[in-house]
């Protein structure tokens, strides 16, 4: 139980996807305009990095370490990323036209975004459980939320901020993003890995 | 070694095909019904996205127009018989286009411009507009390079002798141009009536200054605002015409005539 709590806690903080490894920064940047946009983006991603995590457990497992085929790892991940990306898509559009309509190309662009596809990677290389694959993708998701609330939170009060003309738009966002990232990487101690 | 190929091949191979059922599958369960009205507007859109009209792709501006939230005339840039199988689809009377085309406001080709430096850098508009405005002298006039030609849709303008020359028929007036010059020296014009007459010079320099810089530019010495009767006016050291009142224009040969710098143009 305490390395479950460990796992979950490590990949949603102290080794947050986003601001520690840098993953994902794309739709970190893109989608964080609007706090409901972020935590639609953020739910999206949660979903789809906790499903990818135990799909690719299972298919690593039972198909690729059975044929012993592990240097298909990364072509087969990056199928089932992509697959279940597109039903997360479908499921969408039918559930919330609104939702689907502002998350627009960085939805389908889940699809390449390199947090999910590490976190695949990691799990293999970290040897989890599937439980802990589970708790894994779960715990990076809500990271990677938790990543975009906040840049979201704070882009929306910088709306009303002075800010000098040269560093508007993208050059004030990544200084954000860098101040997030040290501050981040405070909790560094926390949890060894 | 050859093992490996086939258990690889036939594993992603069934993996693929695991997946691609689970997709079909759940593109039948998902399937969004959208209206087919949709589809049929769009046939009758010309689908470039040029984005005139004022929404992002046709296909949004047919979504808007399905719901009846958007004025059927709003898309510039599909031809009159499309526009009347649009208009007929949806059942409202056509409108009369007033035919719009791309007027660029700068009079100075290759054999007339003024250079005050070499520049060798990206050969782009925007490039040289950044790099202390490139090598023409005029901080206003066109540099050549033709980010117009790369933002038109159609293929309608081309550079000639240094300027870009807009091809009437096959311009929309969908305004890419003019958001892609650096030096906001595009414009969109009335061009119906055969003597529509613009000013070909976009330079707010004093009119001292602008002699010196170039042998067309506006000089704003208000000639043309006197013969007019105001339908010119002078303002930050340039002169425009104002659309509105072009047909009460009588002079327009006189006005041609008496521009000490000859920047004023018919279309």
């Amino acid at each position: 139980m305490a390395t479950l709590i460990i796992i979950f806690i490590s990949a949603a903080i102290t080794h947050n996807f986003v601001l520690t490894y840098f993953l994902g920064i794309c739709p970190f940047i893109g989608v964080s305009k609007r706090l409901e946009q972020a935590l639609g983006m953020g739910l999206a991603t949660t979903f789809v990095m906790t499903l990818a995590a135990c799909t690719t457990w299972v298919v690593y497992h039972f198909v690729l370490l059975k044929f012993g085929l592990p240097f298909l790892q990364y072509v087969a991940f990056i199928l089932i990323i992509a697959s279940l990306v597109q039903i997360v898509e479908m499921f969408i559009r039918k559930t919330s036209p609104v939702l689907y309509r502002a998350l627009g190309i960085y939805l389908p662009l889940i699809t390449t975004n390199c947090a999910i596809l590490g976190l695949a990677l990691f799990m293999v290389m970290r040897e989890y459980t599937f439980l802990e694959a589970f708790i894994f993708g779960l715990g990076a998701g809500c990271g990677f939320t938790l990543a975009l609330l906040i840049m979201a939170g704070i882009r929306e009060q910088l709306e009303y901020s002075n800010i000098p003309k040269a560093l508007q738009g993208a050059g004030m966002t990544l200084i954000i993003a860098g101040l997030l990232a040290l501050a981040f990487m405070g909790f560094g101690g926390i949890v060894s890995d | 070694m050859d093992n490996t190929i086939v258990i690889s091949t036939l594993s992603m191979a069934g993996l693929g095909l695991f997946f691609a059922t689970l997709l079909a599958f759940a593109n039948q369960k998902l399937k969004v019904e959208e209206d087919p009205f949709i589809e049929k507007i769009l046939h009758e859109l010309p689908g470039i996205n040029c984005g005139a009209c004022g929404f992002t792709s046709c296909r949004q501006y047919a979504e808007a127009l399905a719901k009846k939230e958007a004025a059927s005339d709003k898309c510039k840039a599909s031809q009159e018989e499309q526009r009347a199988d649009l208009a007929r689809l949806l059942g409202v009377s056509l409108k009369t286009k007033v035919k719009e085309a791309a007027v660029v406001h700068c009079g100075a080709d290759n054999s007339i411009r003024k250079t005050k430096a070499l520049y060798t850098g990206v050969e782009t508009c925007l490039a040289a507009h950044n790099t202390f405005g490139g090598e023409l002298l005029c901080d206003y006039g066109c540099l050549g390079y033709g980010d117009c030609v790369q933002a038109c849709p159609f293929g309608g303008i081309t550079i000639v002798k240094g300027l870009p020359k807009i091809d009437r028929d096959k311009c929309t007036a969908c305004a890419k141009c003019v958001v892609a010059c650096p030096r906001k020296i595009i414009s969109i014009m009335k061009v119906e009536d055969t003597q529509v007459l613009y000013v070909a010079c976009s330079s707010q320099d004093k009119g001292a200054l602008t002699r010196k810089t170039c042998s067309v530019g506006c000089i704003a010495c208000g000639i043309c605002e006197k013969l007019t009767g105001s339908a010119f006016s002078v303002k930050n050291n340039l002169s425009s015409v104002n659309e509105e009142r072009m047909s009460g224009i009588k002079n327009k040969e006189e006005v041609l005539k008496k521009c000490p710098t000859k920047c004023i143009l018919k279309i």
